[in-house]
């Protein structure tokens, strides 16, 4: 009877912890958004997937090999939002992506042009896919909100964006730092 | 004993200053307009849908609404009725609006703006190469460019152009010399 109640016990504890597990490993997998927020500044990523992806540029006429070659990559929509009453700098040169494996090159705008360039890409599918893009340096005005994409190599490993940003119109105002976890590439 | 001449000087000096304000100063712009050191506009000659050709440099005199956009951007469609709106307002008090379509086509541009807005033309920037040139934030974007040619204030974003706030702010630079 004692024996039957601690197997009972032992058995249910084993089901919750395991269910735990399974959810939290659910959690992590399926996560859609990561977000850093202070009183000043809120930043958000949204991976997304290449489906996603191929079928925006697909709707603006963009070519297979170009949609191929964007499939291929690890899409991050970013929102920013400066709340506070000052400026803030966004310089998204100085974001870092890390493994544990090491860092991961962000495949910025010299990058793609470069890429578009030997694939004799279309002058006009070129801005509006740079227009999709995060700025590469932006004075975020009080209350603004702006975003776009980054890209980044596809990986399954999780990673941790580390980014500094300045604040005050001279830049010499306290420095926001944000670390987000464990965000993870979408397929 | 009461000093006429200093009382003069402060007269003549008080007039002045507010002779020069009045010139030199513009409007206060209403939140998410910002104030620019004035610059002169980058050139922007294109076409509009019906293959009419427009040049910047020949709305000289004019206030003109430069306005950056593409269909695939949500906030555009957002804004895109009020700034129709807007342009039955204040078109007819002098104001001058310039919508640029970013690297898009004539059918896609078309069928935009029969939904959003049907009673506006815009010029067809094919390339981007004319957006790139004046540098937006993101899009949408909007400029305010006055009668000489330089512009003043840029919009972050979009704006809710047919708000009176907005409304009178403009109208309130059309009334400047």
């Amino acid at each position: 009877m004692s024996l039957s109640f601690i197997n009972i016990r032992l058995l249910t504890s084993i089901v919750c912890i395991s269910m735990l597990i399974v959810s939290n490993s659910i959690q992590a997998k399926t996560k859609d958004k990561y977000e850093y927020s202070s009183n000043s500044l809120r930043v958000r990523l949204s991976p997304k997937v290449p489906q996603n992806i191929a079928a925006f540029y697909e709707g603006r006429g963009f070519s297979k090999p170009m949609i191929d070659t964007l499939k291929q990559q690890c899409f991050i929509t970013i929102g920013i939002h400066n709340k506070s009453n000052d400026i803030i700098w966004l310089k998204a040169s100085n974001w870092v992506f890390s493994t544990k494996a090491g860092n991961i090159k962000r495949r910025d705008r010299a990058y793609w042009k470069s890429v578009w360039k030997k694939m004799s890409i279309p002058l006009a599918h070129q801005s509006t896919f740079r227009w999709t893009l995060l700025p590469e340096e932006l004075d975020f005005r009080s209350g603004e909100h702006e975003g776009g994409n980054i890209i980044l190599p596809y990986t399954e490993q999780p990673f941790t964006l580390t980014a500094e940003f300045k604040t005050k119109a001279d830049k010499s105002g306290e420095l926001i730092k944000v670390i987000i976890n464990d965000i993870r590439c979408v397929r | 004993m009461f000093n006429y001449k200093k009382l003069l000087l402060i007269t003549i000096f008080s007039c002045v200053s507010l002779m020069v304000m009045a010139q030199d100063s513009l409007p206060v712009a209403p939140y998410g307009i910002l104030k620019l050191t004035p610059y002169p506009a980058p050139k922007i000659q294109l076409h509009d849908i019906d293959g009419k050709a427009f040049n910047l440099d020949e709305t000289k005199g004019q206030w003109v609404f430069v306005h950056f956009w593409a269909s695939w951007c949500g906030p555009c469609r957002k804004e895109m009725p009020a700034i129709q709106k807007m342009w039955g307002e204040l078109e007819p008090l002098g104001l001058k609006i310039v919508l640029i379509n970013t690297a898009e086509d004539e059918d896609t541009i078309f069928n935009f703006l029969g939904i959003y807005a049907p009673d506006i033309r815009a010029l067809m920037d094919r390339n981007g190469q004319i957006t790139e040139q004046w540098k937006p934030r993101g899009l949408p974007a909007t400029y305010l460019v006055d009668k000489e040619g330089l512009v003043h204030y840029q919009a972050l974003g979009g704006r809710p152009w047919n708000n009176e706030i907005y409304l009178n702010f403009i109208k309130s630079l059309l009334h400047k010399k």
